[in-house]
């Protein structure tokens, strides 16, 4: 049976991808998750899986191409010398939890269901629910870049231009809806970092690889675990505060191509040895152009750290829809008081910058609170 | 310009008015498309005329008759009813004429213009209609669906003579009551056939040459067709092939060697072939398939060619061909439809009636899914003594981790309509919990599926586990 597939929503309000190579050509045989297609879009390069298994019968795009979310990309033959019988019960089970009618209106709107988190009981998607994705999905994007007509003009000898494109057309949009939406409150805190830099000293002797950020991840993670408010996003629609269940800490990561927050996923169930390896690998895939949407999407909190510059405090702007983010500067001796004595101790600089309207001031200390008895006693990661 | 070569400029066209067909030319209509629709032979197509409701009719007469001999103890005569199959013939075709009438008045009063002869494509976008025998109209349409469905498919070794030796429609005519009979076909048409000639009294065998009856079926409802046909009386074969015919009898290749059985009558039941080859396709340049149109789930073929119904791969089921015509119908009118059914149920009318929606327990597993499957025998329910049912009943499989309803299976008892339950619950994809907390009526079978429910959530009011039970 012939069945299209369309570009999928692919989150973070990418609209659109580029065909950079088709993987597999009309006619061949695919297995379910199989990569079909090498898309590059605003964010990464990414590689498409096939959904199903099959025979590939169509592409409808051709390298080069710029395919909308949504628009048919190809054609598989799942007919049953095609398909295992397994795979009819794997497609079963991954079916949106939707009624019939729900489903109708779904296609009728354009909503990919699939990418619809139902509010019902057991995340059943519900009319209103299919609604709200339509409205948010008709919402004019935030027009920070000007049209190119409004660029046509001659060229200024004294000024080069350059197009806003992938990455960093996507971090001038999420910067702009963060500061236009979020009311941003900056707390900064002094941290003594004698036992975390001793900590982390004795890890590094002992593991090949092993960034600070592993432990700045770490303690962010477990901090988000007592206070579950700033692992939490605003669903403007619905009038609700939405708690995230899992904890999946992004990190900050400069790439040739811009910003790129790659996400760990249950960070606070990871030990740090699985943390290390897990944020080598993504760091390592931002920096290629090459990481996996999976591996950016998702996030419920960031950690972003400026400690390899010579900074001292900075203020980030929240990772829309995201509520709060950590942002760490470089450890340097700085002369403090310590029992009446002048002493020079490590200070790591620590601002906690939150959304008020969902976490109030005293939230945010008790928060900074919990990160500095982590970062000052730092046996409490083992604990 | 040549006479042949004029042709009308018609808007959607509708070949066929099966199931399929005439429920794509009555949606297509509704929703604002002109539709002319081509049939050759009667309305209704095989399903009206010569497959499900003939076949239920005479399974309702037979079902009856051994029901009535079977209540002797409830204080009813004893003894089974005569059979007049001439005179069950008039009733069958009073019911055929009238669900015909509905059709044609649907049709009609939808706006679809119905033109009868065969069709055949005569071009890109024209089809030529053989009115008759030297006359043939032409359309031009802009889009067309193929519903031309499916006829039965000959076994070599026994021709079909529309006499001796029938497929299942003819039977289905017959005036007579054969004393001997051979259903070659264990799957579902063949079973209610073989089911049905035994209740009426023809000595009957059943005859296939797979390991068991109806496979396509969670295996214990194999189980439970194959020890009720037994116990009726149906002699099985199974692994077992027809050689040919010998005078008064049929040969019959068995494990245990050559068998010779008397058959006044022969039924060769041995699946359908789709009505393509007729068709011309290449006249409209539309590639023929291997077997059967491989369809997307807007039903095209391609852009402005759908197809529907048993000449698309897939169970060949009149529910399933009017959904898809309901789509089909759909997509012509602009609507943004699918098919997108978790579930197309199948029922097996015979005695005693079988029924599945969704996966089994083993389909489930093989496609890596953790699943647990609640049973309810419907010897525990009221309703299942009173109707004679106690051998019969009703399980659900479910998702171990979320308690979402995959599957329901339902041998015995009021199967082809207490699955509707099951069909609406996966549909609205209930969970175990959902289904335990409805209420049902009582006594009724439908009480089978909340019982199940509650069972497999470890709380059953049915049973009790270690073998006694409590009957409600």
């Amino acid at each position: 049976m012939r069945t299209e597939f369309r570009l999928p929503d692919i989150g973070e309000g990418l609209a659109e991808a580029e065909v950079i190579r088709w993987l597999v050509g009309p006619g061949e045989r695919v297995a379910e998750d199989q990569p079909v297609v090498e898309l590059q879009t605003d964010k990464a390069a990414v590689e498409l899986p096939s959904p199903a298994a099959g025979v590939l019968v169509e592409q409808l795009a051709a390298e080069g191409d710029t395919v909308r979310v949504g628009a048919v990309l190809f054609a598989l033959d799942m007919g049953p010398a095609a398909a295992d019988a397994g795979a009819h019960a794997r497609g079963f089970a991954a079916l949106p939890q939707a009624s019939p009618a729900v489903r109708r209106l779904a296609r009728e709107l354009g909503v990919d269901l699939a990418a619809v988190r139902g509010s019902g009981p057991h995340g059943r998607v519900l009319e209103t629910d299919v609604r709200a994705a339509a409205e948010a999905a008709a919402a004019p994007r935030p027009a920070v870049v000007p049209t190119p007509a409004a660029v046509a003009r001659p060229a200024d000898p004294d000024e080069e231009r350059q197009p806003l494109r992938g990455v960093r057309r996507q971090m001038a949009d999420n910067m702009a809806l963060s500061a236009r939406t979020i009311p941003h409150v900056t707390g900064l805190h002094e941290m003594d970092a004698t036992a975390l830099g001793e900590l982390w000293s004795r890890l590094r002797a002992r593991a090949e690889r092993f960034p600070i950020d592993v432990l700045l991840v770490r303690i962010a993670a477990l901090a988000l675990r007592q206070h579950p408010i700033f692992n939490a996003s605003l669903d403007e629609a619905a009038g609700e505060v939405v708690y995230h269940r899992r904890i999946n800490v992004g990190v900050a990561v400069s790439t040739p191509q811009g910003l790129v927050v790659p996400v760990v996923r249950d960070a606070d169930r990871i030990d740090l040895r699985g943390l290390a390896a897990e944020l080598d690998r993504l760091v390592a895939a931002a920096r290629s152009g090459r990481i996996a949407l999976a591996d950016i999407t998702g996030g419920t909190f960031t950690v972003t750290n400026s400690g390899g510059w010579n900074g001292w405090f900075g203020t980030s702007l929240i990772h829309h829809p995201e509520v709060a983010i950590m942002g760490v500067g470089r450890i340097q001796e700085r002369a403090v008081v310590r029992g009446g004595q002048l002493v020079v101790r490590p200070i790591m600089p620590v601002a906690i910058t939150f959304d008020h309207r969902i976490i109030d001031g005293e939230a945010g200390m008790l928060f900074a609170q919990t990160i500095r008895e982590l970062v000052e006693g730092p046996e409490g990661l083992f604990l | 310009m040549v006479a042949g070569d004029q042709s009308q400029p018609v808007d959607c066209l509708v070949l066929g008015g099966g199931p399929g067909g005439y429920v794509a030319a009555v949606r297509a209509a509704q929703c604002g498309r002109s539709v002319t629709l081509v049939e050759g032979d009667r309305l209704g197509g095989v399903c009206l005329n010569e497959g499900c409701i003939p076949g239920k009719a005479l399974m309702e007469v037979a079902g009856l008759r051994s029901r009535v001999a079977g209540m002797a103890a409830a204080g009813l005569g004893g003894a089974a009813p005569p059979v007049d199959l001439t005179a069950f013939q008039a009733w069958k075709r009073s019911l055929v004429a009238r669900l015909a009438g509905e059709i044609e008045e649907l049709l009609h009063g939808s706006g679809v213009r119905v033109v009868r002869g065969w069709a055949r494509f005569a071009g890109r976008t024209r089809v030529g209609v053989r009115t008759g025998e030297e006359s043939t109209q032409y359309f031009d349409f802009k889009d067309v669906v193929i519903a031309t469905g499916s006829r039965p498919a000959p076994l070599p070794s026994l021709p079909f003579d529309g006499d001796r030796v029938c497929d299942p429609g003819q039977a289905l005519d017959w005036t007579d009551l054969p004393t001997s009979m051979v259903v070659f076909g264990g799957d579902p048409v063949g079973l209610e056939l073989a089911s049905a000639f035994t209740l009426l009294g023809s000595d009957v065998a059943l005859v296939d040459p797979g390991d068991r009856l109806i496979p396509a079926m969670d295996a214990d409802l194999s189980r439970a067709a194959a020890e009720a046909a037994r116990q009726a009386g149906v002699r099985l074969l199974l692994r077992s092939r027809p050689r040919g015919m010998d005078g008064a009898t049929v040969v019959i290749d068995t494990p245990d060697g050559e068998l010779r059985l008397p058959a006044a009558r022969i039924v060769v039941s041995a699946g359908r072939l789709p009505r393509l080859d007729d068709l011309d396709l290449a006249a409209a340049r539309i590639r023929p398939p291997v077997d059967r149109f491989e369809v997307d789930d807007r039903l095209r073929v391609e852009r402005h060619v759908f197809a529907v119904g048993d000449v698309t791969a897939g169970p060949q089921l009149a529910h399933r061909a009017s959904a898809q015509g309901r789509v089909a119908g759909e997509v012509l009118g602009g609507r943004a439809s699918a098919m997108d059914a978790v579930v197309v149920p199948e029922v097996v009318f015979a005695q005693p009636p079988l029924a599945s929606a969704g996966l089994t327990a083993e389909g489930a597993r093989a496609g890596g899914l953790e699943v647990a499957v609640a049973h309810v025998p419907f010897g525990v329910l009221g309703r299942g003594l009173i109707s004679g049912a106690e051998r019969g009943w009703a399980r659900v499989v479910y998702e171990l981790d979320t308690g979402r309803l995959l599957g329901a299976h339902v041998a015995g008892g009021a199967a082809g309509e207490l699955i509707a339950a099951a069909v609406v619950a996966i549909e609205m994809g209930a969970t175990l919990e959902d289904l335990a907390l409805i209420v049902q009526a009582h006594p009724t079978f439908a009480e089978a599926i909340s019982g199940a429910a509650e069972a497999g959530l470890g709380r059953p009011l049915h049973t009790v586990s270690g073998g006694s039970r409590a009957t409600l």
